[in-house]
């Protein structure tokens, strides 16, 4: 039945909505494979063909050591899958737990907590990032962790004020009066039924967000993922170096066509979601 | 607060700019406190981590006195919060050992301000003129708008990158054909102080407030409000008077423009910390990245709280330009 749904609303979306699934799809699939493939990238190194134009051989050109810009492209995937996927759930599991709370308490408690919410919005995510960074041991876990509570607030604001809106409703009232646990009523009538389609929007926009600054640290070059591993953002670095365009084009292009994807994507789920709904 | 400011209107504000500004200082003290949290937290000994190996005694001593590690967290918080009211944030370690934190850190923090709010206001100007320009939703506009859309997707870095680059080929493609390039423009990377020249920080400008979707999410935001504020019943008002609808408007947007201003400056004040360093502009992200880079973490750590400060005296002082020139402002904010 979901899979029934999933290509319904895949053949009656829009161009570029079609286009973004199918990226999103493949950076899925290429992150569900990259555990499966090994790839050593200093054996990979070959000097003799450095710096070349795309071709059937080197798909999307080589870089400035010889290594295949297409393979690096796949492999650096990694970097940001898992780490992204799991920020993305941590975020949407906590934000949604603490906005449902703020919004169900209200009152006091819910103040002081929306206050600490506002409180992780007003630091700079980067600053942040660098701070944490240079007091603790820097990882990707690390910066998967931290930018999973920066997304909270955010994650708990809309969810909040769905559940306020919804609390006013007379069906959620009705259920009330039944005498339903306001945990199910809760978590089952208002979060599931109601706040699926943002909870994966959100998740999708998390996810997005770790790519965007797993690429920029690797682009820095002192907490991401560090040459001679691959990451679309210390590839990108390479245009400092190089002398052609291709070792940087692609990477950027990646970054580019896979952040816009997942935030169509992101935002046509949620839509077409309130569509089904009226 | 209720909506009711008849009578005691000015004791009202008075009494709301109070709260605000108690609210805001309850953010710093909970931003500040988040700071030393992390730093009082990592794993290890928090001095020999800031020393590394080549600590002397006395070194050694201060570091622990500046930080409050003899007391417990609440306690050392305070006397380390209290001190960095009065400005003490502590010396620097390896970055430029022995100097001052606040004294490097306000040096560096003016072209970062500069920087931040330059980029923020072209931004906000450049979506304004645009939505202007495109008035009402019409079906043939995606044709810009989707294009558009990829700046939603473009970082600021890889936008910084682009640009490096086109710029470049520019200057290549005038150097061979004889043209001559002022010392302004050339040497893009390698750039000492504003002085010098205006081109980088421009060019930073751009990449931040093009990248990092800043742009068209501002596009979006106000023309929301625009949409709102054309559709109102004092509008329709206006247009039944006849009168001229562009100053109404105008007047209208300013509240909604600033408010919209302000919930993006934490956004753009993670931009400029990698632009800045792709630039070498040798502000405070520059700065924050390369004291990080040595591990210098008394630097570090003022020159994060320079950047909370900076979050939040802004947040307060454009809520008072809102609330004066809007006084309903006053009564919306409980």
């Amino acid at each position: 039945m979901l899979s029934k749904r999933l290509v319904l609303g895949f053949l009656s979306a829009s161009f570029s909505v079609q286009i973004s699934a199918f990226v999103v799809l493949l950076v899925l699939v290429a992150g569900l494979l990259n555990p499966l493939i090994t790839y050593d990238p200093v054996a990979d190194v070959e000097l003799s063909r450095r710096f070349l134009a795309p071709s059937f051989e080197h798909l999307l050109g080589t870089d400035g050591q010889g290594r295949s810009v297409a393979f690096r492209l796949f492999k650096a995937v990694e970097a940001f899958f898992f780490p992204g996927l799991i920020a993305g759930v941590i975020a949407v599991l906590f934000g949604s737990a603490l906005g449902a709370m703020i919004g169900y308490l209200g009152g006091a408690t819910g103040r002081l907590l929306a206050a600490l919410l506002e409180l992780i919005d007003t630091l700079p995510r980067m600053v942040f990032l660098v701070l944490v960074c240079t007091i603790y041991q820097p990882s990707i876990a690390l910066i998967a962790a931290v930018s999973s509570v920066m997304f909270i607030p955010s994650v708990a604001t809309l969810i909040r004020r769905r559940v306020e809106a919804l609390g006013a409703e007379d069906y959620i009232l009705a259920h009330i009066a039944h005498g339903f646990h306001p945990f199910k009523i809760i978590s089952y009538h208002i979060l599931w039924l109601q706040c699926r389609a943002l909870m994966i929007r959100q998740l999708i926009f998390v996810f997005a967000y770790v790519l965007f600054i797993e690429t920029a640290l690797s682009y820095l070059g002192d907490y991401g993922v560090q040459e001679p591993f691959a990451s679309w953002g210390n590839m990108v670095a390479q245009a400092r170096s190089s002398v052609t365009l291709w070792p940087w084009l692609f990477p950027a292009l990646a970054i580019i066509t896979t952040i816009a994807s997942l935030l169509t994507l992101g935002d046509a789920i949620a839509q077409r979601e309130e569509e089904v709904k009226r | 607060m209720s909506g009711r400011l008849d009578g005691g209107a000015g004791k009202a504000l008075s009494l709301w700019v109070l709260k605000r500004a108690l609210r805001s200082f309850a953010l710093l003290v909970g931003a500040s406190f988040l700071i030393y949290a992390t730093l009082r937290t990592a794993p290890g000994n928090m001095v020999d981590l800031i020393l590394g190996i080549n600590g002397t005694e006395a070194s050694r001593a201060a570091l622990r006195a500046e930080f409050g590690l003899d007391q417990g967290i609440v306690m050392g918080y305070l006397e380390w919060g209290m001190r960095a009211l009065t400005g003490d944030l502590g010396r620097s370690v390896t970055f430029s050992p022995g100097d001052e934190v606040a004294s490097v850190a306000a040096g560096a923090f003016l072209i970062t301000l500069a920087l931040s709010l330059a980029s923020l206001l072209a931004s906000v100007l450049l979506a304004l003129a645009l939505a202007l320009a495109l008035g009402k939703p019409q079906p043939k506009q995606d044709l810009l708008l989707t294009p558009l859309s990829f700046l939603n997707a473009t970082p600021s870095f890889v936008f910084a990158v682009a640009l490096t680059h086109a710029i470049n080929a520019f200057i290549y493609m005038q150097l061979q054909g004889g043209g001559r390039i002022g010392p302004a423009w050339y040497p893009i990377p390698t750039y000492q102080a504003i002085s010098d020249s205006l081109a980088p920080f421009s060019f930073a400008m751009i990449s931040i407030a093009l990248g990092d979707g800043l742009f068209m999410d501002l596009f979006n935001a106000l023309r929301a409000e625009l949409r709102a504020v054309g559709g109102a019943q004092y509008m329709n008002a206006v247009r039944a008077k006849g009168a001229p609808t562009r100053p109404h408007m105008v007047k209208n947007m300013v509240v909604p423009t600033l408010s919209i201003f302000t919930a993006r400056l934490p956004l753009v004040l993670s931009a400029v910390v990698v632009v800045e360093y792709i630039f070498t502009l040798d502000g405070s992200g520059y700065l924050l990245l390369e004291a990080a880079r040595v591990r210098d973490v008394p630097l570090v750590v003022g020159v994060s709280l320079f950047f909370i400060t900076a979050v939040i005296v802004m947040n307060l002082l454009l809520d008072l330009v809102k609330a004066a020139v809007d006084p309903r402002e006053v009564a919306r904010v409980e």
